[in-house]
């Protein structure tokens, strides 16, 4: 194997991986908003991005709207959707100190989700097929695939847009207080509620700009998306619990793991080394890879 | 007293329904079928309950530990480890040797999570090792089948009777042996140490120790339940054992029931298979979002579970 | 005239364990009040009912003789209540500016802040060096600082303070106490938690011991600073 083993290979697995890992990285992104607010790992969150592909989808078969033109429909749309399911079904757990009601409904939520797709679209792959699905672009004697470019470019951007609201608003910095220290936020008068259900609110928003990056990319099915929560996880993992940026990184570099692991060792054990690496990265950094540890003062 | 008399009612219902497979004919109707089923997700809710109720560490490594006991019982039938004319279809010791090697990975992958890990991170550890030892059986190639599994000679079923009654002496004896462990010095120790784990290892607790035995032995009990289900089924393969469902069904029984408590997992295991066949005998092709739906529902209104709203 | 802040037969418990008993007291408007007592005795309960983190089981909280007990927090706060909780409850990984933001988030006192803004970092021009600083890179002193710093962003009518001398060296706590005094006559009424009880009891107006959980003394601050009894009880070793 080592002697087809060249240069423009090995940068070809490092694209891929990225390409691929971007869109971890947007659903752990998601994935760490929620658990900084609220605490729970929201395990429905791969079954969201799934919903928002057959959104996708949909919007595409039926109303022949471009699945990049429809971003503008599913994000708005799961933004909503992310406030409203917070509201109707975790603001009563939220109040809770005992999580396993909130992950619980979280398994719930996914059950019924998944399971209702597999009802209206059929268990059956789906995939997308348009006009620039074949196109490529040639970028140092390596040809990149224009809808895998572009479903990085959603990541980075949906990634880059909540780094910027959680930075520069104030609402955006109550979210960021919020998670750190629920009780003192709310001496601030800060409502638990409102930054729960944003945190939900972008959670969503982000698994709707993930499903359009999926939906163009690769066939998806209704059951993929809990491989996908498990994917985010490790990727949160990875980034730091807690840590936008870094759950952005982790999933970069989940998506180089398998990469690199699927075509070194074999496709099948892909999963396993990054499981692996996982309790590795939870046993000995807990606080994540990309984090310089801060002493508690 | 009156726990006197719970244990005592308990005792005769167990009676009770160790007779039920002498009626005529009831072996082969479908209440039948969902006793053995009830007695199955009892079992592993109480395992489930024994780890994450008392000593407060939520497993989500459960459905290894149901596919290491299936597929020990397949591995041994399959190679007939123990000679050709060996009766391997319910034999004690293939039962307890699956149970043995679930405990023995237990013992083996719990001591470092547990010595490291604490609240949601052992909770992922665990979901990491199951995963990792799903993937491992499914690349397993010959050894383990692959994708496909062990497929295990199904000429020798002649009715579910030992099913039913295997699966009524694990859940009935594990709720007892819950209910004496909760009595216990190593119970006390176990709540200690969920409800302040602090003051526990002040008073001298091993902790660590407490929770690998209670976990290890959680594992046991999936295991062998794992081998019953595989003894029913006579096809072991990672879609049917190593299933995350095998770690999400118990964790639901427990806490729609109420977890901590001795009768919750029961209760829960009692209403998650009534909804479960219901939903897939009255309404198959929405079965599951039936299910979605009622965990929501239960969460919502009964946060606490049933047991513990019954309490009050 | 009624008082600020008036608790009538307050009881709190954490679940089955009872932590205050029938607790009344009194801030009157322009006053510091203090209250004492050893660990556990219930007074970061106390606080932690008034400013709405913890539900009380019987009794009222009235401010301004409107009925508090039982509200949300941030209705609290909007009210003119603000809590610096024990252990200061900074964001530490938000800047000293963001953690000052943070404390004028509320609508009510948002437009003011430019204004308290300034007043902060004259109170502490140390604050305005270090404000895109990340909050755990300062001092003990300086979060201090900081903490009450984004309560006067609030700009509060009665100011909690659980044990702000709390880890602190001597000087900074005497600077710290000087402040209090100077927030004080700038017109904030001032309720706080200490257990540095002689330097406490010098500011404070009137002042009431918690004992497990009840008001075992109450009175006017100089008088209880030359009881025996609380010399023996709460000075003996500060001596």
């Amino acid at each position: 194997m080592w002697q087809f083993l060249s240069l423009g290979l090995l940068a070809e697995l490092t694209v891929n991986g990225i390409l691929f890992g971007a869109m971890y990285g947007v659903a752990a992104v998601g994935l760490s908003l929620i658990f900084g607010t609220m605490r729970i790992i929201f395990i429905a969150q791969g079954t969201i991005i799934i919903l928002g592909a057959y959104l996708v989808y949909w919007l595409f078969t039926l109303g022949g709207i471009d699945p990049y033109l429809s971003l503008l429909l599913v994000v708005p749309a799961a933004f909503i959707a992310g406030a409203g399911v917070y509201q109707a079904l975790f603001r009563k757990a939220a109040a809770i100190s005992d999580k396993n009601t909130s992950l619980l409904i979280a398994v719930g939520l996914m059950f019924l989700v998944q399971n209702t797709m597999s009802y209206a679209w059929t268990p059956n792959p789906k995939s997308i097929v348009t006009g620039y699905t074949a196109l490529g672009v040639e970028i140092l004697n390596m040809r990149l695939s224009f809808t895998r470019l572009m479903s990085m470019v959603i990541a980075f951007a949906a990634t880059g847009a909540v780094v910027v609201f959680l930075r520069r608003t104030l609402v955006g910095k109550a979210v960021r207080a919020a998670s750190e220290n629920m009780q003192a936020a709310m001496l601030m008068g800060i409502d638990p509620h409102r930054v729960n259900a944003i945190a939900f609110a972008i959670g969503f928003a982000l698994a709707g700009a993930a499903g359009v990056a999926l939906a163009t990319t690769y066939p998806f099915d209704p059951y993929f998306g809990f491989v996908f929560a498990l994917k985010a996880l490790i990727a949160l993992a990875l980034g730091g619990i807690g840590n936008v940026v870094g759950a952005l990184v982790g999933g970069l570099a989940l998506g180089l793991i398998e990469s690199y692991s699927a075509f070194f060792i074999s496709g099948g054990w892909a999963d396993a080394i990054s499981y692996g690496v996982f309790l590795l990265v939870l046993m000995f950094r807990p606080e994540g890879l990309f984090v310089r540890s801060i002493k508690k003062a | 007293m009156r726990e006197r008399i719970t244990v005592y009612l308990g005792g005769v219902v167990v009676l009770g329904l160790a007779m039920v497979p002498f009626v005529p004919g009831a072996p082969d109707s479908y209440l039948f079928y969902f006793l053995f089923l009830f007695f199955l997700h009892t079992a592993i809710a109480q395992s489930w309950n024994l780890v994450a109720g008392f000593t407060g560490q939520i497993s989500l490594g459960q459905h290894a530990f149901f596919g290491l006991g299936a597929y020990t019982t397949a591995l041994i039938w399959q190679r007939q480890l123990f000679g050709e004319s060996y009766g391997y279809y319910f034999d004690p010791l293939v039962l307890i040797l699956s149970g043995l090697v679930a405990g023995i990975f237990a013992l083996m992958v719990g001591f470092p999570l547990l010595a490291k890990l604490r609240g949601d991170y052992f909770a992922l550890g665990t979901l990491g090792f199951g995963e990792i030892i799903r993937v491992a059986f499914v690349k397993g190639g010959q050894f383990t089948g692959g994708p496909f599994g062990i497929i295990m000679p199904s000429s020798v079923y002649e009715t579910l009777r030992p099913h039913y009654w295997v699966g009524l002496a694990l859940a009935g004896g594990l709720t007892y042996m819950i209910h004496r462990i909760r009595r216990s010095h190593f119970g006390l120790a176990l709540i200690s140490v969920r409800d302040d784990e602090l003051a526990a290892s002040s008073h001298g607790i091993d902790i660590l120790k407490y929770k690998l035995i209670a976990f290890a032995l959680g594992a046991v009990f999936t295991g062998i339940a794992g081998s019953l289900y595989g003894h029913y089924l006579f096809h072991v393969s990672p879609d049917g054992f190593l299933n995350l469902n095998w770690t999400l069904y118990p964790i639901l029984m427990a806490v729609i029931g109420g977890s901590g408590t001795v009768l919750g997992p029961v209760v829960g295991a009692f209403a998650m298979t009534a909804v479960f066949t219901l939903a897939s005998v009255s309404y198959p092709e929405i079965h599951p979002i039936f299910s979605g739906a009622v965990i929501i529902l239960v969460m919502l209104f009964m946060p606490n579970g049933i047991m513990r709203l019954a309490k009050r | 005239m009624n008082p600020l802040l008036e608790i009538r037969n307050l009881a709190v418990a954490y679940g089955d364990v009872q932590a205050l008993w029938d607790v009344s007291l009194n801030v009157e408007e322009g006053t510091i009040v203090s209250v004492l007592g050893a660990n556990g005795a219930g007074k970061s309960t106390l606080m932690r009912t008034i400013s709405g983190l913890m539900r009380p089981r019987s009794g009222e909280i009235l401010f301004e003789g409107k009925v508090f007990s039982g509200k949300r927090p941030q209705q609290i706060t909007a009210a003119g209540i603000c809590h610096v909780p024990e252990g200061r409850g900074l964001f530490s990984q938000l800047t000293v500016q963001e953690n000052l933001e943070l404390g004028a988030y509320l609508p009510s006192v948002r437009g003011y802040f430019a204004q308290s803004l300034e007043r902060v970092f004259e109170l502490f021009p140390k604050l305005k060096e270090r404000r895109h600083q990340q909050a755990n890179s300062l001092s003990g002193g300086e979060q201090q600082m900081v903490a009450i710093g984004r309560a006067i962003m609030a700009r509060p009518k009665l100011l909690i303070l659980d044990e702000p001398s709390l880890g602190l060296s001597p000087i900074i706590v005497r600077q710290m106490f000087e402040l209090i005094e100077a927030l004080n006559r700038q017109g904030v009424t001032i309720l706080i938690v200490e257990q540095n009880i002689r330097q406490a009891l010098k500011i404070a107006t009137r002042a009431y011991v918690l004992h497990t959980g009840r008001v075992a003394m109450e009175g006017r601050a100089e008088d209880l600073l030359a009881n025996p009894e609380i010399q023996k009880a709460y000075m003996g070793t500060l001596d």
